[in-house]
């Protein structure tokens, strides 16, 4: 077993110590350098870049410790990790785990005696129509039986290359597919700030994160905070379970990104964007440094955009490391800053004290998208479509027990009633709308619809089927939050572990009226009182259990 | 608008309150006389908002916000104390507990623990979310100053925010997340086994039971008992403040200095002793050390010599320089700190006089301080052919020792300490707080250089610009005459006339962070660097409110011990070092090569070890 010397380490840093500015903020990146070299961070490594950049190693330390994809300990040369999101446990991952149990002769979580495997679960990869999803180090693979998982092991183990397997998402018809390049930009470039600020807030577009906040109002915020330097940041974040629509806009229309956040930058003022991407997409980096500097050549980014006097703005990548939580902006700024993905305290608001406690515009790639569409076919296009104050059009992934999963663009306003026909889903038993953190519903309530009022969701639609355990479903929630929460305020860090306890005493039908009692008031505690959206969201399965699903358990 | 404060006025529990902008709600409340109870919120770190304790109901907002973190906005109407916010703090309180282990009858905080207070105060009657009934954590007791009892903690992180903000040393983070999070060390490895200065700021601001000074006081009984053992205590200044609090004054009370001796000998130690007497000493050596640098730099223009001189009489500012600017080893006094000063003096001048043999004394310290749990076990520190201290306790160990022997401290007749050490004096005493150490110098400095009487130039000879409570500062006094050398020091000096129109200029920092400032001040050629003495201890405060100090601690308790400290100085008949008659006997009688001699120099005066940042 190769464990590299101090020596070794001093050497490798030495070697590429150029590339990074000496600041925290190059924490990760440096982090994600020294795993790809070692497998895994040695203690000197994290000590030697304390040094480097100035901070204590308990620090660095506990950076590593925060992401799941940095390891401080050796693992194996490859890192196989199996999503375990509800699509891809329908999809029977549980099944392709105990083939590579079996096949590498470990259990999940240990490593193989030569160092060659490590295998453990993960989060949902993004690819929840084509699941079970699996992911080696920076490659992901979809619709993965167990023999297609031995399969790809034994080629591994005999040193052969294994190919990244881009997703191709079913859609419809969708937008994007029929907005000229750079036409937004251009449009765009002729108004002023204002002007621009103006037609996005009248096109009614909303954070399509989840939360919805109007995006035209958080630009004039940003626009009217104070600050020489302000920043554009890009959620790529997409973590949800169930959620992959971000990954099919990266896939196929990158571009309309890039651009949107260009001109979210013209908006605000601010001259540097950063594209902060979850890990589990890091296979797309090459494509997105390539389409940068393709946009740069064309003076699409960079000084001068379009030839416009003083318009300057450029984008950089970021990549995470493994934190759902990331999701949350705060935690995904202090995570560029080099730190755990921590949520700050909200007020202040990234707006005004954001990225270096500097005015800072976070949006949600779905929301950069929308934007150069809004900009090339008109405000009204997009708001004549909707229903309520949830206007315009909005990307939807579907998965779990339906015949035609995927990537669907409707208007607001869908019903779930449309959603089963449309994805042919046979009779099911609830949806959860929204992910995990979202709501969810019982065939009764199918005629309830998408949109901000009635069933907000950034996106993410999971159909669950008659055969489907209400009990299993809350679990693997509830599972994923323990695993996801940052830890840092009580409600979240111990809340979750009392309800997922609660689950189980449910299951076996021993609960008294009393803890019934103690649980809905804990659930309003945590909604009440965590720190940011996943404490104050973890709790909902078990609200709608108990409150939604009572006559089914 | 310059310096005017924009005011805002809300309404607290129907009561109007005024201030001004930008002040959190928390401290609103507390200025009206409304108590929100506050777990993780401590007024010497940056408020977090991680425990939530705080929290109140706003009208217009959705969730509850903490009072910590949230500034009070004009016309908002809060409610510190509605169901919702009851049910909240309790539901909180009890989760807390459902991670929590260990017993309140055997805990060290039984007495003042912030999470038993919180149960108590918020209703908590029962384990609602469970409780742990085994141990997850192994407790970590293996190092020399601190046990380390994560079953106890309760994530509010001050531990990790007080050595990174107060102390600049970051010797914790957080391990992992979730509900698998914990405070850790480096790489999670034993705290003492990484980069860490031994100051105990993190066992003085945890709030429960989870961070506690290792006890020794069973070993220093039995050794009392063993009939063979002449076991010596001696008490350093600090500890005398606050002992009080353990048995229920409120801080800066009274300062207990002269019920100690008689409690110490009634808890069977042979003789009691005031640490003040190696203050003096350490005064006479440090000031002889640097007149012998300043010499060495204005008449023979060596280069080569370090200034400025920095004390070192704190071993926690001590280990923090030889982590982090080793390079500057060189600058610091070689003189021991007071209480190893002692313990060298105490197996050697003492046994010699007393036909004692040394390796019959057990030499005990009452400290303030963790570091010295840690300094009396460097292996340099056996100068009298022994260790020269055993044993440094803390002023909560003392005091458990003294309530283990049935007595009230306050309530103890009051007596003398032990000869040949009798004589405290003023400045001796003063070392116990920021600036003290400096300004005991000055004193003696200033006589012993101008012949003029301090008194003349200061009134009361208090010299004022060096006190008080800001993190560094810079003080400068112009050397305008010179008078005779004293014969105590006339095998280094002949005359002062080199001195004559100097202007001497002094600096001081307390807490490691304000020290990292200085040093960075030094190396950027700021005003630090032009000073040729400064003081450093390395907690904020200085000892009064070191590590083995009781706790809580925060800035309006470090006030009020200094305070006692300043107002003892005031009542000795000597207030200057190089007046007291026992150390004129001392270097009359045995360190006869005078101070920096090469007998003072083998006994008071040690070496240092450069550290730095990587541990295998």
């Amino acid at each position: 077993m190769y464990i590299p010397s101090h020596d070794d380490i001093k050497k490798f840093l030495a070697k590429v110590e150029g590339q990074f500015a000496l600041e925290k903020k190059s924490l990760i990146p440096i982090l994600h350098a020294v795993q790809h070299e070692f497998s895994f961070i040695p203690e000197y490594a994290m000590q030697e870049i304390g040094i480097m950049l100035g901070v204590s190693s308990a620090e660095v330390y506990e950076v590593a410790t925060f992401y799941s994809f940095l390891e401080v300990e050796p693992k194996g040369k490859y890192h196989v990790a199996l999503s375990i999101d509800m699509p891809s446990k329908m999809a029977g991952v549980d099944d392709v785990a105990l083939r590579l149990e079996k096949e590498l002769g470990i259990q999940m979580g240990e490593t193989t005696y030569d160092r060659m495997f490590s295998l453990e679960w993960t989060g949902c990869v993004g690819i929840s129509d084509m699941s079970p999803a699996m992911i080696i180090n920076d490659k992901i693979f979809h619709l993965v039986t167990p023999d297609k998982a031995s399969e790809i092991i034994k080629k591994l183990r005999a040193g052969e290359e294994v190919e990244n397997e881009l997703p191709q998402s079913y859609t419809n018809e969708l937008t994007y597919d029929q907005v000229a390049p750079d036409s937004g930009l251009k449009n765009a470039l002729e108004m002023s700030p204002q002007e621009l600020r103006d037609v996005v807030k009248e096109s009614g577009l909303r954070g399509h994160g989840g939360a919805g906040f109007p995006t035209g109002m958080k630009w004039d915020f940003c626009a009217a905070a104070e600050g020489d330097i302000k920043h554009v940041i890009c959620n790529a974040d997409e973590g949800e379970p169930g959620c992959f629509k971000d990954m099919l806009i990266f896939t196929r229309f990158a571009d309309k990104v890039i651009e949107g956040m260009t001109i979210a930058g013209y908006a605000i003022g601010a001259q540097e964007g950063i594209l902060y991407m979850r890990w589990e997409y890091a296979f797309l980096k090459e494509k997105l440094e390539a389409l940068l500097e393709k946009k740069r050549a064309s003076n699409m980014l960079g000084m001068n955009i379009c030839g416009k006097q003083g318009v300057d703005f450029d984008i950089k990548l970021f990549f995470g490391a493994g934190a759902y939580v990331c999701g949350e902006e705060t935690a995904l700024i202090e995570s560029i800053e080099g730190n755990r993905g921590e949520p700050r305290n909200k007020p202040p608001f990234p707006v005004t004290d954001g990225l270096y406690g500097e005015p800072t515009n976070v949006n949600n790639v779905e929301t950069f998208a929308w934007v150069p569409c809004i900009l090339s076919k008109g405000a009204e296009w997009y708001n004549s479509a909707g229903i309520g104050k949830s206007k315009g059009y909005k990307l939807f992934s579907v998965s779990g027990d339906c015949e035609q999963p995927g990537v669907f663009e409707f208007a607001w306003g869908m019903s779930l009633n449309d959603i089963v026909k449309i994805t042919k889903a046979e009779n099911p038993k609830a949806i959860q709308v929204g992910g995990y953190s979202g709501q969810l519903v019982p065939a009764s309530q199918f005629d309830r619809v998408l949109s901000y009022e009635d069933l907000a969701t950034g996106g993410s639609v999971i159909i669950y089927g008659q055969e489907r355990n209400l009990y299993d479903i809350a679990d693997n929630y509830l599972e994923f939050f323990i695993e996801e929460s940052c830890g840092q305020c009580t409600p979240c860090r111990w809340g979750n572990q009392v309800l997922l306890n609660h689950v189980d005493k449910m299951r076996q039908g021993n609960v008294t009226d009393k803890e019934t009692k103690d649980i809905k008031t804990l659930c309003e505690t945590m909604v009440l009182t965590s720190k940011c959206g996943l404490g104050q969201t973890s709790p909902n399965v078990l609200k709608n259990l108990m409150n939604d699903f009572a006559d089914q358990l | 608008m310059n310096g005017i404060k924009k005011m805002v006025t809300a309404v607290i529990d129907d009561t109007t309150v005024t201030a001004e902008e930008g002040t959190t709600i928390l401290k609103a409340a507390q200025s009206v006389g409304i108590k929100i109870p506050t777990l993780c919120q401590h007024d010497d770190l940056k408020p977090k908002g991680l425990c939530r304790v705080c929290v109140v109901e706003i009208e217009g907002y959705n969730t509850l916000q903490t009072s910590c973190t949230l500034p009070l906005a004009e016309g908002m109407v809060i409610n510190s104390n509605s169901h919702k916010v009851r049910k909240a703090r309790r539901d909180l309180i009890d989760l807390e507990l459902s991670s929590h282990t260990g017993t309140c009858y055997t805990c060290n905080r039984s007495r003042n623990c912030t999470l038993r207070e919180l149960a108590d105060e918020c209703g908590v009657t029962e384990f609602r979310f469970g409780v742990k009934e085994e141990p997850e954590h192994e407790i970590e007791e293996s190092g020399l100053f601190i046990v380390r009892d994560m079953n106890k903690c309760v994530q509010c992180r001050n531990c990790e925010r007080a050595c990174k903000e107060l102390q600049a040393v970051g010797a914790y983070g957080m391990k992992d997340r979730s509900n698998q999070i914990k405070i850790a060390a480096f790489a999670d490895k034993d705290l003492e086994d990484t980069v860490c200065i031994n100051c105990g700021q993190c066992i003085t601001h945890c709030p429960t039971g989870a961070l506690s000074v290792k006890d020794e006081t069973e070993q220093v009984w039995d050794l009392i008992e063993d009939p063979t053992k002449h076991v010596v205590i001696q008490t350093s200044p600090a500890p005398r403040t606050a002992i009080g609090e353990c048995f229920g004054n409120e801080p800066g009370k009274e300062a207990l200095t002269f019920q100690l001796p008689t409690a110490l000998r009634r808890c069977g130690f042979d003789k009691v002793f005031d640490t003040t007497f190696t203050a003096d000493l350490t005064i006479i050596e440090e000031a002889t050390e640097l007149l012998l640098r300043l010499k060495k730099v204005l008449v023979d223009k060596d280069e080569t010599v370090a200034l400025p001189q920095f004390t070192s009489c704190s071993p926690g500012w001590v280990k923090y320089l030889e982590h982090f600017k080793p390079e500057m080893i060189p600058n610091l006094s070689s003189a021991k700190s007071p209480g190893q000063m002692f313990g060298a003096v105490i197996k050697t001048y003492y046994a010699e006089k007393n036909n004692i043999d040394p390796k019959d004394i057990v030499s005990v310290a009452l400290m303030p301080c963790t570091a010295k749990k840690f300094e009396c076990n460097r292996p340099e520190m056996d100068d009298s052919g022994f260790k020269d201290v055993d044993y440094m306790l803390s002023t909560e160990e003392i005091a458990a020792m003294i309530k283990e022997a049935g007595m009230d401290l306050r309530k103890v007749p009051t007596s003398e300490y032990d000869n040949p050490f009798g004589v405290s004096t003023g400045s001796g005493v003063i070392f116990g707080a920021t600036g003290g150490v400096m300004e005991a110098a000055l004193r003696t400095a200033i006589e012993v250089i101008t012949g003029i009487k301090v008194e003349d130039l200061f009134d009361h000879a208090n010299i004022i610009p060096v006190r008080g409570f800001e993190g560094s500062r810079v003080a400068e006094i112009k050397i305008e005459q010179v008078g005779a050398v004293p014969d105590i020091l006339k095998g280094h000096f002949e005359d002062w006339e080199w001195l004559k129109g100097v202007t001497l200029k002094v600096g001081v920092a307390h807490g490691t962070a304000n020290a990292e400032k200085v040093l960075a001040d030094i190396e950027a050629g700021g005003p630090f660097s032009e000073c040729h003495f400064i003081e450093f201890m390395g907690c904020p405060g200085g000892c009064i409110a070191g590590g083995g100090m009781p706790r809580p601690v925060n800035l309006d308790i470090r006030k009020a011990r200094a305070s006692l400290l300043y107002n003892e100085d005031m009542i000795y008949e000597t207030r200057k070092s190089h007046e007291n008659p026992d150390v004129a006997h001392i270097y009359t009688e045995f360190l006869t090569d005078g101070p920096c001699g090469h007998k003072a120099h083998k006994l008071l005066h040690t070496s240092y070890t450069k550290r730095g940042l990587i541990v295998d």
